[in-house]
């Protein structure tokens, strides 16, 4: 249980900066996850933590102690790595046996080790699996080994690079339900990198969206979807993604397309009439209404069936519009539809080229940088 | 006429396919043909050496003769004595290249530092110069020091040829190895050293066989140096095959051919013993594809 503290992190390699100027500071015994694209930093952030990287610049502090210059042995913390990273010779009993064995994480007995490692490999269904080689196992079942080999061992610090990203789906929600649970359980400082927006959703206390070496946004899973500091984390949240329309501002009003659909100005938005605007606008929160009374009104272009919900592809005016509609509503293509956002759903952006930041009052955002 | 179903792994007879067949097989015989004369000449007795033909009376005592007193005699190298030099100089300028070599090749395989590709370079310039270039000054040096005729003198020349082998073969092998596997068990609360043996050195155990055996090789066939820098006391038996072509006298193709048969065995054994070493894929199932 430690607070880890990164300042001003920098790492190039070649000519490519991976890591460039990140500052966070994440509480004693909070699971953080670090979102964004791969290409992004997140793993040279991690291994950075676990000082398997030497960085060019910055310092990284673990309760309150400075360990940029320490020997990753020294550090204290436990990694998963997305390679599995298991040795390959020993077997599995053996592979979570050897933090126990190296002296550095406490005394053991053999019993206690053997007491340890039933109790990590029961919680992780893999306990029938001990005397097996990896390359005798599935790549779910080596990376559930990769997962026990930082959860056998008591350490300040747990560093989880994409450790759920090579189950198949089903096993993947189990997982992060379980992994919510064990996190809460041992009570562990998470390190917890993922490019999966809703792993990073349902398991993070905080969030910090990366991309391209920089820290874009952090916040709570609610205020990372609710306000998304831009473009980018707008887009990266949410599948299908959310829907970005140029606008005007008129009044009180964003005139939409070429101007012949509109949404009110949200009260938190301050913008001026004859603004450029991009308005972000989730398909899951537009809803299908009646055409004859809703404000925009549409053509469903195409009609996709995901199981629950149908995902519209609604025109209107010229524009295209992506609805995650119920799919009880039974809206065909071709049909007419009516569409409804709340205000408070509705997203302001700058516009301009590439990612653009929300205009919203500045003090209720918290932007990395 | 229906076609007949293959056997999956099963081929169609093709003309092209077949002339290859033939071609592969005259190849076979004629890189083949030295070998064989070579053990034809080792059977044929003195009389019958120099004939063409496959005609003659087969005898062992070639083989008798070059390890016996007789053969001694008329060439004044013991050429047992000069079989067991070899397995020493060899032997040990393997195992001096491995010492070195290993980590040597591990620093190299996953550090870079200015200058690490031009030293890398530098280790294998030795091998660019033909070994009679560099020979003079060092049978010079060699004199001066005490290091002619030898064994450490040897071994420490022999190295010269082997280490380079050595740490180029494994660099490439070090290089393959996932890094990941060392940081893991940096994380388990190794420290870099016992991750390197722990972790690193197991894995690459095929590299290691192939290398120390092409280094064998090597050193065990090297000629200019036992012939220059060593006599009597540390003569390599590659020197000692060729004193029974004769200085002036007569020349003994059969028992050149015999000696050089029995000089030959040590490697090939050597090669026979440590096959099942040169298997790769250990790491299959480390880390993902």
């Amino acid at each position: 249980m430690a607070t880890v503290t990164i300042t001003d992190l920098r790492k190039t390699f070649g000519k490519t900066k991976a890591v460039d100027g990140i500052s966070v500071d994440i509480d004693n015994g909070e699971f953080f996850v670090i979102l964004g694209p791969s290409g992004a930093g997140k793993t040279t952030t991690l291994k950075s933590v676990a000082g398997l990287i030497d960085v060019d610049g910055g310092t990284v502090t673990i309760g309150g102690t400075d360990v940029t210059r320490v020997e990753p042995y020294h550090r204290n913390v436990a990694m998963a790595f997305e390679s599995y990273a298991l040795y390959p010779q020993k077997t599995v009993s053996d592979n979570l046996a050897s933090p126990l064995k190296s002296g550095r994480t406490g005394k053991y007995t053999e019993g206690q080790r053997t007491e340890r490692i039933d109790q990590v490999t029961t919680t992780l269904g893999i306990n029938h699996l001990l005397k097996r080689f990896p390359r005798e196992l599935s790549n779910g079942q080596r990376q559930r080994v990769a997962l026990g080999r930082v959860l056998v061992r008591p350490a300040d610090i747990y560093l989880l690079d994409e450790p759920l990203s090579h189950l198949d789906a089903k096993l993947r929600a189990a997982m992060r339900a379980e992994l919510k649970q064990l996190g809460g359980m041992s009570n562990t400082t998470t390190l917890y990198v993922t490019h999966d927006y809703q792993e990073a959703l349902a398991l993070g206390d905080r969030i910090a969206v990366m991309r391209e070496g920089r820290l874009v946004q952090i916040g709570t899973p609610e205020e990372i979807w609710r306000r998304p500091a831009d473009t980018f984390v707008a887009r990266a949240l949410g599948q299908p993604e959310i829907n970005l329309v140029d606008g005007l501002v008129d009044d009180d009003r964003i005139r939409l397309g070429d101007g012949s659909f509109d949404v009110p100005v949200p009260a938190n938005v301050r913008c001026d009439r004859g603004d450029l605007v991009r308005v972000g606008l989730r398909p899951c929160d537009i809803h299908v209404a009646d055409p004859n009374t809703a404000a925009i009104r549409g053509r469903v272009m195409l009609a996709e069936r995901l199981g629950r919900d149908v995902e519209l592809t609604v025109d209107v005016a010229g524009t295209q519009v992506i609805v995650l509609a119920s799919g009880r509503e039974g809206v065909g293509e071709g049909a007419t539809v009516g569409l409804t956002v709340a205000d408070s759903d509705i997203h302001v952006f700058a516009s301009g080229e590439g990612d653009t930041p929300r205009l919203e009052a500045a003090s209720t955002l918290e932007v990395a940088q | 006429m229906a076609k007949q179903e293959l056997l999956p792994g099963q081929k169609r007879f093709s003309i092209g396919g077949a002339a290859a067949d033939v071609g592969l097989v005259f190849w076979f015989i004629f890189s083949l043909f030295p070998i064989a004369w070579m053990l034809l000449l080792a059977l044929k007795n003195d009389q019958q050496q120099t004939t063409t033909y496959f005609q003659f009376s087969p005898t062992w005592s070639n083989f008798a003769t070059v390890v016996s007193d007789k053969g001694t005699q008329m060439t004044s190298v013991d050429f047992k004595a000069s079989l067991i030099t070899s397995l020493i100089n060899c032997g040990g300028a393997v195992i001096v290249s491995l010492v070195i070599g290993i980590p040597a090749a591990y620093a190299a395989g996953r550090w870079r530092y200015r200058g690490s590709e031009d030293l890398m370079f530098q280790m294998l310039s030795f091998r660019f110069a033909p070994e009679l270039m560099v020979i003079v000054p060092l049978f010079v040096i060699y004199n001066q020091i005490g290091l002619f005729d030898t064994k450490v003198g040897m071994i420490w020349v022999l190295q010269l040829v082997t280490m380079p082998l050595v740490v180029w073969i494994l660099r490439s092998y070090f290089q393959d190895l996932p890094e990941d596997l060392e940081q893991a068990a940096l994380l388990d609360g190794y420290t870099r050293k016992r991750a390197f043996l722990m972790v690193a050195l197991p894995m690459v155990r095929p590299g290691i066989a192939a290398a120390a055996l092409l280094a064998f090789i090597f050193a065990w066939n090297n000629y200019v140096f036992p012939l220059i820098l060593a006599d009597t006391s540390a003569g390599t038996v590659t020197v000692a095959i060729t004193k029974f072509l004769g200085g002036g006298g007569q020349a003994y193709y059969n028992l050149t051919a015999a000696a050089a048969i029995i000089a030959a065995l040590p490697p090939l054994i050597l090669a026979l013993t440590i096959q099942r070493y040169l298997v790769r894929g250990l790491s299959f199932g480390a880390v993902k594809a």
